[in-house]
């Protein structure tokens, strides 16, 4: 690593920036889960990335930097569009199901479905170390918060997932010690019901 | 379902940790999914928009 110069020249910095563009995409798509408004809002953060390339310092991290562009969008512009999210799970469900990837097997479903139920903070935590991975103290920086915070967000959401995961599945007993595997084959009949309801 | 009481918690933990894992690698699926999708060229042409704006717009400096 060379020392780099303080500010980068707007060719290499937009050089970056597209790189980071499906960074933007999938981080925007975990927040609203709509992929349209989720390319709403990516595109935005984009456009005020570059507007504030100035603001940048060369060296340091932009992804980082400009996933805080992006979730600052996403909560101070509470009447834009992105905002709306289907509050009716019914609903919730159907736009899970016609958004996401058709190849997704059912598991990945159940934990997308499970997600939708964590609070925001808990949520966007979770993906930024768990999906993005990011470091705690990157993500603590992103959303403006203790590194602590972070670490205690990601481990509650990651037990809540768990209990939805489980709580779905009636015949589970957490006494019994039930193997992962067993626990699985559950996960996987749950989702089978999620599938089977709506067509696309 | 004969397991022993006195592991249960220890048996809990592991299988904890052991889902706790799996979701993280299925966490990764579904950032993975989006973020290796093709850029839309929508993204493209409006940072290239950006960026001969500036050009074109009134310079401040340089």
């Amino acid at each position: 690593m060379k020392p780099e110069p303080e500010k980068l020249d707007d060719k290499a910095f937009k050089q970056e920036l597209t790189t980071l563009i499906p960074h933007l995409r999938a981080f925007a798509r975990s927040l609203c889960r709509d992929a349209t408004l989720a390319d709403d809002l990516a595109q935005d953060a984009m456009l005020k990335a570059w507007n504030a390339r100035e603001s940048f310092h060369a060296g340091t991290n932009m992804k980082a930097w400009a996933f805080t562009i992006l979730r600052n969008a996403f909560y101070s512009e509470k009447r834009r569009s992105w905002r709306r999210q289907p509050l009716d799970p019914e609903v919730a469900e159907a736009t899970l199901l016609s958004s996401s990837n058709p190849t997704d097997s059912l598991e990945l479903l159940a934990l997308r479905n499970a997600l939708a139920k964590l609070p925001v903070d808990q949520k966007e935590a979770l993906i930024l170390v768990g999906a993005g991975g990011m470091a705690y103290e990157e993500a603590a920086a992103i959303c403006g918060c203790a590194v602590g915070t972070i670490k205690s967000r990601v481990s509650r959401a990651r037990k809540a997932v768990i209990e939805i995961l489980e709580s779905n599945n009636t015949g589970y007993n957490s006494d019994s010690g039930m193997s992962a595997s067993r626990a699985f084959d559950d996960i996987m009949d749950q989702a089978d019901e999620i599938a089977g309801a709506p067509t696309i | 379902m004969n397991k022993k009481k006195q592991t249960g918690q220890q048996k809990s933990d592991a299988d904890l940790k052991r889902r706790g894992a799996k979701i993280g690698d299925q966490l990764r699926r579904i950032y993975e999914d989006v973020a290796q999708e093709d850029v839309p060229d929508e993204f493209l042409k409006l940072l290239e928009q950006a960026d001969q704006k500036r050009s074109s717009g009134p310079a401040d400096s340089e």
